[in-house]
């Protein structure tokens, strides 16, 4: 079981600690960077020292502010979540968009476009949700067929139900002529984030804090259901919150900027390298280290070919899949 | 099988001998014709014309042309004549369909940008001119199609009234935005922006119509350019241009009003000015402006835009 | 089941099925003359032959070199490879240097480079560095994902003309097939076929396994080696022609095994070509003249060899 044999080290109050004031400076950092970079000429030190006029206002609060923000919300939000489906599938290799659960929101989105485009909000929300809480469930489905697990195997069952999800909605999206806005929007980026445009990501925060009181006892889960029963935990119960808790999720961001890759998987595991495997204590790292991903990867996006754009999602996918291969191949003994 | 003009011919009593006698000199004339891919012999008058290009079916319909063989791809709107009936479906606009060319023996075929890289390969199946327009002068390109199907269709004065209208058009549009400040354009997809200048497919604000552009760096890129809402204020265009991609093929185009209605667009000079015009994506995206009819169509669309912000 | 016919009866009615797909892929539809077709549809099916026959023959092989049901080369990431080989090769020598040189040449500098590369991977693999199966198709998989963000964000870093790697080539597509290669690939995968028909009664020993074939008194080691640069060629030459196909050589080799109801080589071989044909040549048909349908055959594929893949995996590890 990698979940419970992968506990070499236990996480010391003081590592914790100190990782948690590293990983605060960086994302403080980083955020501050990111209010201050962008196309519009602003810098955070003309809105401190001169008398900051309309434009450069405009500029801080309804553009940086709310961009850098939706970064922070929605990087957190994808570690945790991933860390709630790691839990929940007991195999610290997945992520929601390596087992279908991203693909299935962006299909969702596709039979919006094409049954009822120009929905409400809530509505779009709510329909995506389905769509990446049945994702999800065809996942843990297929686990609960598998008696025994070898550690790599979840991982690579993920990924292919991903690509069958993936292909299924390139192949609809083909016949409604769609092809090229569901790639748009399984390439997520916050190029389009504004004020008044993200703020479904709060509710994404609000959820990432639902997960992290309930990480305890989905710590539990990881041990295994007869474990969790003994000790008085509603199994069945537990698993759906999670369920619910990564759908959710998984749903408002590919909603408000479309689908983000790797960032659940990169984020938990780096924070186990760190500090070892006591979540309980090192949630918010996990957290932390969300948003610094997110932050860092959508600056570079900003920067590298000024004033334009590249998606954060690429470069995402692009980091996400070399840290995945350097996870494998350092770890390749226990695997085997 | 009698040809089709000449069965019409034979049915006009009065004029049988003239008529008949003009379309048999006709079915044997040919005209010498220089186009994108080089020079090729058509006949004068074709009878079984496949026309694997929109744009050049908006240009002949504007000459009053019915031809016989079309796209397989459902005809947009303005075309909708071509949506039923018995016309030679040729494939798509990247790959026609050479069976359907090799046993139908058409004695004109007509291809566009979309199908340039075929060339060679359609050219197999009779005579076909290329009409792939050149990216640095667009509205020679289309005054050349238009001239040398008037040509092929013995309309060769229609075609010269055409082009003198849209001239006209033009001349008086580019008065207009010589004194109308820069412009930006921008495509949107999925919720997402991505800005062309001059000398992209969409280049032709600027590059005919004379108005300058709002940011001079845009490089040269079919696919544009990704950006923000802030790269628009920064620009901060006299006039946003915006074309749904979306709404181009056939899905309906709110989402790009709507993505545009914030306060940063409106902060710009465009916005502030209610000087935002969503384009026409059918003329604009699917032909390319390429056709005499959508772009005299979208220059006066123009026109009249910019005349609404002179009062 | 009640009904149980010996393997020639089965791999009869394969290929009767096989060439019913081809000759129904030939005339079905026809309105222009023959020699037109011949000249049109003729290099299309030579092709998807080629394919079929170059996927079969690699997968079945290579499962039988790793005893393995689950891997192929194309999960292992050797289609990839190819690719890769040829960006690289591009930005080495620049797009225009590069075409100058003949085809052949061309294409054997790639073959030779992929088949080089794959021997070094295969000494990393075996050597017992890495030693669990999935793994290798994991980092497989994602080397695939990576290679494919990375094309993409290049394209969108760099000036599009820089790369001037055809970009459907990153996806298999069997509408629109390489035909220039087809007399180079033809001439590779004979040369590999004609080894495979030369050792074939050794490939039955060569599946009992590394120890059983040595007592056998087969020369392991070396048999293996030639195989394995055989599969590299045959790869290369199916990747050159309709790109990568990451689940088609495991839904042939699969379905062969199943219909022939045995593992001895010289029926599993065959029948592999005659299912890859069905189902290239079959779907193709379907798509294009029966339900006139713009849907790419190879996302089809994608779609069932993905759940073929999830079920084996399923049933191997409860085993």
């Amino acid at each position: 079981m990698p979940g419970s044999e992968l506990t070499p080290r236990g996480a010391s109050a003081p590592r914790v600690t100190v990782w948690l004031i590293i990983l605060l400076a960086l994302v403080v950092g980083l955020a501050l960077w990111s209010l201050n970079v962008g196309a519009s000429r602003m810098s955070l030190l003309n809105v401190l020292t001169g008398d900051p006029d309309d434009r450069l206002s405009k500029i801080l609060f309804a553009s940086r502010l709310p961009r850098t923000l939706a970064l922070l919300l929605a990087g957190s939000a994808l570690a945790v979540a991933g860390l709630i489906l790691q839990m929940m599938a007991r195999n610290r290799l997945v992520e929601p968009s390596t087992v279908g659960t991203m693909e299935a929101a962006a299909l969702g989105l596709l039979v919006l476009a094409w049954l009822a485009p120009g929905a409400p909000l809530p509505l779009r929300f709510a329909l995506v949700s389905v769509f990446a809480l049945g994702g999800t469930l065809i996942f843990l489905a297929v686990l609960r067929r598998i008696a025994l697990r070898s550690a790599l195997i979840v991982p690579l069952v993920g990924l292919v139900l991903a690509g069958v999800i993936a292909a299924a909605g390139a192949l609809l999206a083909q016949q409604l002529d769609l092809s090229q806005s569901l790639r748009a929007w399984n390439s997520g980026d916050f190029s389009a984030v504004l004020r008044g445009r993200y703020e479904l990501l709060w509710l994404a925060a609000g959820l990432t804090v639902v997960a992290m009181l309930a990480a305890d006892r989905f710590t539990v889960i990881g041990l295994g259901k007869d474990f969790a029963t003994n000790v008085g935990v509603n199994y069945g119960r537990l698993m759906l919150l999670g369920l619910l808790l990564v759908a959710m999720i998984s749903a408002s961001v590919v909603v408000v900027v479309g689908a983000i890759p790797f960032i659940g998987l990169v984020a938990p595991n780096l924070v186990r390298w760190l500090c070892g495997d006591q979540l309980r204590r090192s949630i918010p790292l996990v957290a932390l280290l969300g948003a610094a991903l997110m932050l860092a990867a959508d600056l570079a996006g900003r920067l590298i070919i000024h004033p334009f754009e590249v998606p954060s999602s690429g470069l995402l996918a692009v980091t996400g899949c070399l840290v995945f291969l350097v996870i494998l191949i350092r770890g390749r003994k226990q695997w085997a | 099988m009698l040809p089709h003009a000449l069965r019409r011919g034979l049915s006009v009593t009065g004029l049988l001998l003239a008529t008949s006698f003009s379309a048999a000199a006709l079915a044997n004339e040919t005209v010498t014709i220089q186009h994108s891919s080089g020079e090729t012999e058509v006949p004068v008058n074709p009878q079984k014309a496949v026309v694997i290009d929109w744009s050049t079916l908006d240009t002949l319909q504007q000459l009053g042309v019915t031809v016989q063989g079309t796209p397989s791809n459902t005809a947009p709107e303005l075309l909708k004549q071509y949506r039923d009936g018995d016309f030679i479906r040729a494939g798509s606009l990247f790959e026609p369909d050479l069976e359907v060319l090799q046993s139908t023996q058409p004695d004109l075929i007509i291809t566009g940008r979309r199908a340039q890289g075929q060339y060679a390969e359609v050219a197999k199946f009779g005579p076909t001119i290329d009409v792939t327009p050149d990216p640095k002068d667009l509205l020679g390109s289309l005054e050349r199609n238009t001239r040398l199907l008037g040509q092929i269709y013995a309309r060769e004065a229609e075609a010269e009234a055409l082009i003198s209208k849209l001239e006209a058009s033009v001349q008086e549009l580019r008065k207009l935005t010589a004194e109308q400040g820069n412009g930006l354009l921008v495509l949107t997809t999925g919720g997402r922006m991505a800005a062309f200048g001059s000398g992209t497919r969409f280049g032709m604000i600027h590059d005919v119509f004379g108005l300058p552009q709002a940011v001079d760096n845009l490089q040269v890129g079919r696919h544009g350019h990704s950006v923000s809402f802030e790269f628009l204020l920064e620009a901060n265009p006299d006039w946003l241009f915006v074309m749904d991609r979306d709404a181009a093929i056939g899905r309906e185009g709110v989402a790009a009003a709507q993505l545009m209605d914030n306060e940063l667009v409106k902060a710009t000079t465009a916005g502030q000015k209610g000087q935002i015009v969503y384009l026409d994506p059918v003329s604009w995206y699917l032909l390319d402006n390429s056709g005499i009819g959508v772009m005299q169509t979208s220059v006066e669309t123009l026109i009249e835009a910019f005349s609404a912000a002179n009062r | 089941m009640g009904l149980t016919l010996n393997p020639v009866w089965r791999l009869s009615l394969l290929a009767l099925l096989a060439a019913f797909c081809a000759v129904g892929f030939m005339t079905l539809r026809v309105q222009t003359d023959w020699g037109f077709i011949l000249e049109y549809r003729g290099p299309r099916l030579l092709a998807m032959l080629l394919v079929a026959w170059a996927i079969g023959l690699s997968t079945v092989l290579f499962q039988s070199i790793t005893q393995n049901r689950v891997l192929t080369p194309a999960l292992l990431g050797f289609d990839v490879l190819f690719l890769l080989v040829q960006v690289v090769v591009l930005l080495i020598w620049g797009a225009a240097q590069w075409q100058g040189l003949a085809l052949p040449l061309r294409f054997g500098l790639e073959v030779l480079a992929v088949v080089l590369l794959a021997l070094l991977i295969f000494r990393l693999l075996f050597s017992g560095a890495v030693r669990s199966l999935h793994l290798l198709i994991l980092i497989g998989i994602l080397a695939g994902i990576l290679f494919r963000e990375l094309t993409d964000l290049l394209l969108r870093i760099l000036d599009p003309g820089v790369l001037a790697i055809d970009r459907g080539r990153s996806a298999a597509s069997f509408n629109r097939i390489n035909v220039s290669l087809l007399g180079v690939s033809t001439a590779f995968v004979g040369a590999a076929s004609l080894y495979v028909l030369w050792i074939w009664r050794k490939l039955d020993v060569l599946a009992l396994g590394r120890d059983i074939a040595v007592n056998l008194g087969l020369d392991y080691q070396r048999l293996v080696l030639r195989l394995l640069v055989v599969i590299a060629v045959l790869v290369a030459a199916a990747t050159a022609l309709v790109g990568p196909t990451l689940f088609f050589g495991l839904l042939v080799a699969n379905l062969a095994y199943v219909l022939m109801g045995t593992q001895q080589h010289r029926w599993t071989l065959p029948a592999s070509v005659c299912v890859g044909v069905i189902c290239l040549v079959g779907g193709q048909l379907l798509l294009e003249h029966v339900l006139a349908s713009s849907v790419p055959l190879s996302r089809v594929i994608e779609l069932v060899g993905g759940l073929l893949f999830i079920a084996l995996l399923l049933r191997g590890v409860r085993q």
